[in-house]
């Protein structure tokens, strides 16, 4: 409750307003990009294999002939009752492809998230402390390291150094009985979200059925819970290797942003005075110091929000992860205007959530900050 | 592995955890009779083929993906099967006997009964006329449209009764293409008939389908993997029967994964190597991989619009260019092994040499041979009158640039050697990589000077959409470079009138050295298609047709079983 009372709900309220003609104008300018884009979605049937009526069929099935205006005060007319119509290429609906790809992109995303900046915070406070010590030289360095590296190519390294060649060493040792079994938890898979046996489990049963769940429960209990659980674990294994791809930069920045704030916070007054009050070392950090270092960090946070759900699309395509990035880069390179319009909808509602959360975040985790 | 292959009895013990947890974490989905319980026949391990995308619809008349095409040809059967020698070689499937009318304008077929859908509906040739009657709609804009061009309309295809149905033609053509268009997969009407037909590719069908093929569709995870399981009720032959206990469409969309992933033993075929990879796992993973070579289908060329640029309209012009760029070095360069194996062929033309009787052997590439380059280009009034080391003519050195697609590494270090080559003639090409999408459009609308690009050939000749001149009623969208010959066009017209190949052959034959004298293209290679397959498979066919031909006889030996669920 002491919680509820910190958020300014008028203040939340002003600023979702706002992010409705934000999220138009981002529609909007999508749109444009897209129109000025060479070809459109017909251009995948022009291909000797096809005749060149069927390019025609497409273009007048789709309405692509239709003037862009037209289509985009349809499109707009649709996306107020949240519309966003069906996919050109997979002639689905498009919330049913953005149901498919949304969890799988936010399980990766969240667990990176909340392992990552824990991480970062730990070690830019671990460096604060330690300022100026080699300890804090070597986390500085391997921090700037990691910031200043592309994410697709830390994901490739991490395919041939761990999921290659580590891996190969690894099974190698347990089939000539130096490493016990249990060390085939260091076998990666290269990509995925399961283990081929557990795709090939998977096609032969499902773990869970609502239908045996509820004429059943504790046969399905039984029989089902160690099924469920060996998939669960096997999708941890695999969100390791994009886990630590997608998160090391955010730790990394994390670890930065931490260190300078804290820096600058225990050098405050008030730090003086709980130490001359004769606050163990441990307490200042923790109960006195850390609360206000952490303001930057909830910005960080706050940004990170979105890629909750448009995920890293480089990461996610290379370890063949079926989230919201791939299905944001196959929708461009189709040119799919419903779809690539409604992954930047949802991306945009994200990036004014997440920045109203930091902005809530302040204010709760400082009370000296007020919007009314 | 990380998770054992039978359930682990200590996980039991954690029953404990509360049973909405399960319950809203669960999954989902519909249970079904595993695939072994039901298992009619004796079928071992698991074959998993790297493919860079998921499938986009199984849906025969509407497939999206090569991936779609592959996976459809395993869930049925032809209805005329072909082998491949020289030519393709017809042989019965769903159709047991077929026979051309004396006249070549009527197709009859004669279906094998035993045949039926998953569901034990009989598949008939009400079936077969479904199929057509989709590909006609233009609701449904089906990419085999085409097919139907020359059926003339009550018979598209006319239904005897449930096992007889006839094709009638306006007109006698190519036999192998006629094979081709009355081959179209037989659609399940009593599945589909009421379907929405626009929107037919969101149709359950697509992802989940139902056909009377030797292997069925047995999950299919979104952007995951597609896994195949033995038709429990497959009713054709038993020769068709599948060995193979499953197989694992496994997608990985990029390269370099896929190859790890193949060299790990992640997964066990993959196609489209690289050479400098070929190379490594030739050496490296000698014992676990073969490198079977499928055969010349994909080609290169540089195409030169003389619309955009006026030179290329001079064929002295277009004669010195080819013999100005050495393609043996660059083959050697960079479609050789180290160990020597060469991975393509110079080319004359856009058939396939895999067609034997067709190609024209007799057309000798132009040879390298710069000074004789440089004398053409003065006979076309290009000179170094400078001598700045480009040749110009009226002041105007010769100057353009070739565009090309990115992310065809094959092709971007083509047109760096092309590049090199063309300086030592005094010509000066700019190479511009544009995005595939930019690259096409800019391509189709001819608005370029010179294009590096490929083409990807069938099995039987139909060279009309890329040579025959375009004119306003007959608009020729691939024909690129506006090649325009009234010999060609009327080469062509006769070759795809003359129903026998043999006859059509010659034909064939003198069209291709035409266009190879008036050099619309600088042909360059045929490339021959390197794949990569476990050893543990054995009886694998791999070949031009298709780079896992036939997988119900793909087999493993009981001592190299890798998946044993």
């Amino acid at each position: 409750m002491q919680l509820l009372k910190g958020i300014p709900w008028k203040y939340a309220g002003r600023k979702l307003l706002l992010a409705i003609p934000l999220v138009l104008g981002v529609v909007t300018l999508i749109f444009v990009l897209l129109e000025l884009a060479p070809g459109d979605a017909s251009t995948k049937f022009l291909n000797p294999d096809f005749p060149p009526e069927v390019k025609q069929m497409v273009i007048e099935k789709y309405g692509l002939d239709r003037p862009a205006w037209y289509r985009y005060f349809l499109m707009m007319k649709n996306l107020a009752v949240l519309d966003f119509g069906r996919s050109i290429t997979a002639e689905r609906p498009v919330w049913d492809l953005v149901a498919d790809a949304l969890p799988n992109t936010v399980i990766l995303s969240f667990v990176t998230l909340i392992v990552s900046y824990p991480l970062g915070i730990l070690l830019g406070t671990w460096q604060a402390i330690r300022q100026n010590k080699p300890d804090d030289t070597a986390i500085s360095v391997g921090s700037l390291l990691f910031y200043s590296m592309p994410s697709f190519w830390f994901a490739m390294m991490l395919q041939l150094f761990i999921s290659y060649y580590l891996s190969n060493w690894v099974s190698g040792q347990i089939e000539a009985g130096t490493l016990p079994g249990f060390m085939n938890v260091f076998d990666f898979d290269v990509s995925g979200m399961y283990s081929n046996d557990l795709l090939i489990a998977m096609s032969m049963d499902d773990p869970w059925t609502w239908g045996q769940i509820l004429s059943d429960p504790l046969g399905a209990w039984n029989e089902r819970f160690p099924w469920w659980l060996e998939r669960n674990l096997s999708m941890l294994h695999h969100l390791i290797l994009p886990g630590i791809a997608m998160g090391i930069a955010s730790s990394a920045g994390a670890a930065r942003y931490m260190r300078s704030s804290l820096l600058e916070v225990i050098r405050q007054d008030y730090i003086r005075t709980a130490r001359a009050k004769g606050l163990p070392e441990r307490v200042v950090i923790l109960k006195h110091a850390m609360r206000n270092a952490l303001l930057p960090i909830i910005t960080l946070f706050g940004l990170s929000i979105p890629y909750l759900f448009s995920g890293s699309v480089l990461v996610e395509v290379v370890f063949a992860w079926p989230g919201m990035g791939r299905l944001i880069i196959d929708s461009i390179f189709a040119q799919d205007t419903p779809t690539i319009v409604a992954c930047f909808f949802v991306s945009t509602l994200l990036v004014v959530t997440g920045n109203l959360i930091s902005d809530i975040s302040y204010a709760v985790v400082d009370p000296r900050i007020r919007y009314d | 592995m990380l998770v054992p292959q039978t359930w682990n009895p200590a996980l039991r013990t954690l029953g404990a955890l509360p049973l909405a947890l399960l319950v809203a974490c669960s999954g989902g989905g519909a249970a079904k009779d595993g695939g072994a319980s039901g298992a009619k026949w004796e079928t071992r391990d698991t074959l998993v083929i790297a493919t860079p995308s998921d499938i986009g619809s199984l849906i025969p008349v509407k497939p999206r993906t090569a991936s779609d095409q592959f996976i459809i040809s395993e869930l049925t059967v032809p209805t005329i099967d072909s082998d491949f020698d020289c030519s393709l070689k017809k042989k019965p499937a769903l159709a047991k006997s077929y026979e051309w009318s004396d006249d070549g304008k009527v197709v009859k077929l004669e279906l094998d009964d035993r045949y039926t859908w998953e569901d034990g509906k009989p598949v008939t040739a009400d079936d077969i006329a479904f199929a057509y009657e989709l590909a006609g709609d233009k609701k449904v804009a089906s990419p085999r449209f085409g097919y139907l061009e020359f059926m003339t309309e009550d018979a598209r295809p006319k239904v005897i009764d449930d096992t007889h149905v006839e094709f009638h033609f306006t007109r006698a053509y190519d036999r192998d293409t006629q094979a081709a268009h009355v081959d179209l997969t037989a659609m399940p009407r009593h599945i589909l008939g009421d379907a929405d037909r626009a929107t037919l590719e969101g149709h359950e069908f697509a992802t989940k389908p139902t056909f009377y093929g030797p292997f069925r569709l047995a999950k299919h995870t979104p952007n995951q993997s597609v896994i195949l399981e033995p038709n429990w009720n497959f009713t054709g032959p038993e020769e068709r029967r599948p060995r193979l206990s499953r197989v694992m469409f496994k997608v990985i969309p990029e390269y370099s994964a896929r190859l790890i992933a193949l060299e790990k033993g992640d997964v066990d075929f993959m196609e489209s190597l690289q050479i400098a990879d070929v190379d490594r796992l030739r050496k490296e993973h000698a014992e676990d991989l073969r490198i079977v070579l499928r055969g010349y289908r994909a080609m290169d060329y540089v195409g030169w619009n003389g619309s955009k640029y006026e030179p290329f309209n001079d064929l002295k012009v277009r004669q010195a260019l080819a013999h100005g760029v050495d393609q043996q070095r660059i083959i050697g360069k960079i479609l050789t092994g180290e160990d020597g194996t060469v991975y393509a062929r110079p080319a004359i033309g856009t058939i396939t040499p895999e067609l034997c009787g067709v190609h024209n052997d007799d057309v000798k590439p132009l040879a390298y041979d710069p000074e004789k380059a440089k004398a053409l280009l003065a006979e076309a009034g290009w000179t170094d009158s400078d001598g700045d080391g480009w040749v110009d003519k009226g002041g105007q050195k010769m100057s353009f640039t070739m565009v090309t697609n990115q992310g065809n590494k094959r092709r971007a270090d083509a047109a760096v050697e092309i590049q090199a080559d063309m300086k030592k003639i005094g010509v000066d090409m700019q190479i511009d990589f544009k995005e595939a999408n930019t690259f096409f459009d800019k391509v189709e609308a001819r608005e370029y000077e010179a294009f590096l690009a490929g083409w990807s050939a069938g099995l039987f000749v139909d060279p009309s959409s890329i040579w025959q001149s375009e004119t306003p009623d007959r608009p020729q969208p691939f024909n690129h470079t506006l090649y325009s010959n009234a010999e060609v066009d009327q080469l062509i017209d006769r070759g795809l009138a003359t129903p026998d190949p043999r006859e059509a052959a010659p034909i064939w034959k003198e069209m291709q050295q035409k266009i190879y004298e008036d050099q619309p293209y600088m042909f360059l290679w045929w490339i021959n298609i390197p794949v990569a397959v476990s050893s543990r498979f054995e009886n694998t066919t791999i070949d031009v047709l298709s780079p896992h031909r036939n997988l119900y006889q793909w087999e493993v030996p009981a001592d190299k079983v890798k998946y044993k669920r």
